[in-house]
């Protein structure tokens, strides 16, 4: 072979050599993303923790015969805090257990006109909404970016290199089925 | 509107064009826009170019001339400023007379005459970029009268909340929020980056949309801030304030306002801190002049020539006929910036703008998954647009444009007029009699047709009707807290539609006292000006709505039919010689001018200088 077609084969060579190292970084970057924003669920997850106890102390005043509703909310809590260092699937259980008990709460408090007098049960009613729609929102965020990682990997011509370098498919939020069930009113 | 009129409910997909897809196709549209751009930028800059370089090579003569009046350059100075001058006169022959010549002179000589013109223009870019860079956001918020919410009130707390979770969707950190006290409804984002941006909100904003469309509004700014429209706000605002910069610049031999205004310019930037409240009112009055010295304006000019002064005298002669040449060069320039920016510069930059505002709803799509939100919200804002105080050099980037303070468009002050009337009309009903009549009207429209008639009537000689209007006059004179004999009667109201002065002036009075009573317009003529100048950098709400609507909102849509596309196409086939015509003459005057400063400066430079050597040199 002459040395121009050995030249023209090593620039091609490296030319093949820095592409693949984009595609990987970008495959990382990518799967860095995927990682941030499931963290970023859990800290959503974390501040509802932290809140209900203060909503579920502002209403027992003026809710004194919904006692066994307020009893499922902190219950419901304390099993999610238990299971935040348990399995993922034990964990989003747990989680969709305190959404179901809290919109029970929600639903019983429309019965009581008083406490949308009381400001601070106002307040306490509003994060608690905000932070079930940064739950929600968080996990949107984490499925577009799962979305966006899939794409890549799977779209030729980087579907024959994402394999090669260890990257897998992620797997998008589903809502779960305890959530997509009816919610039961406790009148 | 409300989403639960729809007609049947619609089952299957309504959205006929994903927003992921919107966000493509714009995402390019800018691209492409953003090239034209600044190709527009590069042509208008050629024309000025080839003005401001023979200004500096006049202005370096001239000093260099009086330098060697105490230290003589040496001879290779002059013998390079000859070469220059041989190269200069190369390309124009070539220009103007298509005379022959090898490209390396060409482009030397290309070089020589726009060189120095670019370099000072980009120069004079940098510096405004740096300028107004450095005034920072929190001038601007200052200056806005901006406060943080206050998270102890629902509403307000509702609007931390909102932009968090618009954070987050976004996957952005959550920009600062502001709110301003206006009871006009609109929002914007400011800053020059996505690290120190700001969202500002107005309170009749908070007041006028619910939850959802508060959504809606805040995802379009987020999304516009993580885009990355606020550097591009940045540049398109600093390209015009660099023109203004120029005009000013070259009109300030003429003119005291000019000069007032690179003044403080000059102090703003040697003096000016950051983040006090004077200096930001400073920066924003600085933009705002920039901004709209931008036009032609010819006060200046005007004065300094003024052939009809009473001052006549030899030095005033002398003067004007040693500053002729400049004048020339000063209108060449304007002329060829207020030509390229009006028909090039503003048209594209315009269309970029409404572009990144269609990819900013197309975003706020994704982050919500909820167009109706979006699209409710502009609706209303769209009918209720007022002056935001201390806004207006940044009326672009409010969601929708702000309107002028005009008083008969202002809402509020219009409708406590209003009702000021028909209550007075109501009151003089009732003090007549309080059987079977029909009972008053409510809106003004009527009560006015009513007033009128029964004017004419009561003039015509009814006694009922005289009696109602001497009733109505009574009411009014209580409701205006005027003693009865203040107000207009009948006889000087008659009198004065048959034309007697004494009455017409009674009238006058009274309408000036009534001027007097009502709240002062506040500085109406600036929000004019600048808001009517960034007026097509908004897109239409029709057009955002129907871009909504194929991303799948429930809104209703007039239907066009069809029409207006048959009256632009005979618009166009019409006058679009005519316009291409007088676009093609402007050009021309404007070649013209360009090459007659070009002659004159010449000759100037050429008489001042042999001045210099025959009174001073050898």
């Amino acid at each position: 072979m002459s040395t121009t077609t050995l030249i023209v084969i090593g620039l091609v060579a490296a030319a093949l050599l820095i592409w693949l190292v984009a595609v990987f970084n970008s495959l990382v970057a990518l799967r860095v993303r995927v990682q941030n924003a499931w963290a970023d669920i859990d800290v959503q997850l974390k501040r509802r923790h932290n809140l209900v106890p203060s909503l579920v102390g502002a209403v027992q005043g003026y809710m004194a015969h919904e006692r066994s509703t307020l009893e499922a909310v902190t219950e419901a809590r304390t099993k999610a805090v238990a299971s935040s260092s348990g399995t993922v699937a034990d964990r989003s259980q747990a989680e969709s257990a305190l959404s179901g008990a809290l919109s029970n709460l929600f639903a019983v408090a429309e019965q009581y006109p008083q406490l949308r007098a009381v400001e601070s049960v106002q307040l306490l009613q509003e994060q608690l909404t905000s932070t079930e729609n940064r739950i929600a929102f968080a996990r949107q965020f984490y499925n577009d970016e799962v979305m966006k990682f899939n794409t890549v990997q799977s779209t030729f011509p980087r579907n024959l290199f994402a394999g090669m370098f260890g990257f897998s498919p992620a797997t998008m939020f589903a809502a779960q089925d305890a959530e997509r069930a009816n919610v039961q009113v406790k009148v | 509107m409300n989403t639960n009129t729809s007609a049947a409910p619609m089952v299957g997909p309504r959205d006929r064009e994903s927003f992921f897809e919107a966000q493509r196709r714009n995402r390019r549209a800018t691209w492409g826009l953003s090239v034209v751009s600044v190709l527009a930028t590069v042509v208008m800059g050629i024309p000025l170019a080839l003005t401001i370089t023979p200004l500096l090579y006049a202005a370096a003569l001239i000093l260099a001339d009086i330098v060697s009046i105490w230290a003589p350059l040496p001879p290779s100075f002059w013998q390079h400023a000859d070469d220059i001058a041989r190269y200069g006169m190369v390309a124009i022959g070539w220009l103007t007379q298509g005379k022959a010549a090898n490209p390396q002179a060409l482009a030397l000589g290309a070089a020589v005459l726009l060189l120095p013109g670019a370099i000072l223009s980009v120069g004079l870019w940098l510096g405004v970029n740096a300028l107004f860079r450095r005034a920072g956001v929190g001038g601007a918020l200052l200056a806005l009268k901006a406060r943080e919410p206050n998270q102890s009130e629902l509403k307000e707390l509702q609007l931390a909340d909102v932009v968090q979770e618009m954070a987050i969707a976004a996957g952005l950190p959550a920009p600062k929020i502001m709110l301003i006290d206006a009871p006009a409804a609109n929002a914007a984002a400011i800053g020059t980056s996505p690290n120190d941006a700001r969202i500002v909100v107005s309170h009749g904003l908070l007041e006028q949309l619910n939850r959802d469309e508060l959504e809606g509004a805040l995802a379009h700014l987020v999304a516009s801030i993580g885009n990355g429209d606020l550097r591009i706000a940045f540049r398109v605002t600093s390209v015009f304030e660099t023109c203004g910069l120029l005009v000013a610049i070259v009109n300030s031999p003429f003119g005291s306002r000019s000069r007032g205004t690179l003044w403080r310019i000059v102090r703003y930037g040697l003096f000016g801190k950051r983040d006090t409240e004077s200096s930001a009112q400073e920066a924003a009055a600085v933009a705002t002049l920039l901004t709209r010295s931008a036009g032609l304006e010819t006060d200046d000019i005007d004065n300094f020539f003024d052939t009809t002064s009473r001052k006549k005298s030899v030095f005033r002669s002398i003067r004007n006929f040693l500053f002729f040449p400049i004048f020339f060069t000063n209108m060449a320039i304007k002329l060829s910036l207020w030509f390229f920016s009006f028909s090039m510069l503003e048209p594209s930059m315009a269309l970029l703008w409404r572009k990144r505002k269609y990819l900013a709803d197309a975003c706020a799509v994704q982050l919500t998954r909820n167009p109706d939100g979006l699209a409710e919200a502009l609706r209303k804002l769209n009918s209720d647009r007022g002056p935001i105080p201390g806004g207006s050099w940044a009326s672009h980037l409010f969601l929708v444009s702000p309107a002028a303070s005009d008083r008969m468009s202002d809402p509020k002050a219009n409708a406590a007029q209003q009702q000021m009337w028909v209550q007075m009309w109501a009151a003089s009903e009732a003090s007549k009699t309080s059987n079977s009549s029909p009972p008053a009207p409510t809106d003004l429209p009527s009560v006015m047709k009513q007033v009128t008639a029964t004017g004419s009537a009561a003039m015509a000689g009814d006694a009922n009707a005289m009696a109602r209007m001497t009733a109505f006059r009574q009411a009014a004179a209580t409701a205006l807290g005027k003693s009865v004999d203040e107000m207009p009667n009948l006889a000087d109201i008659a009198a004065a539609q048959h034309g007697d002065k004494v009455a017409l002036q009674h009238l006058a009075e009274f309408s000036n006292k009534m001027k007097a009573n009502q709240p002062a317009a506040s500085d109406s003529q600036e929000t004019t000006d600048s808001s009517s100048s960034f007026a097509g950098f908004f897109p239409s709400l029709k057009r955002r709505l129907k871009r909504l609507d194929r991303m799948g909102a429930h809104v209703e849509l007039e239907s066009d039919g069809g029409k207006s596309w048959i009256v632009i196409v005979v618009l166009a086939v019409f006058l679009g010689p005519f316009a291409l015509a007088a676009l093609a003459l402007l050009l021309l005057l404007i070649a013209i001018m360009v090459l007659a400063s070009l002659a004159f400066l010449m000759v100037w430079m050429a008489f001042i200088h042999e001045l210099f050597v025959v009174f001073l040199h050898h």
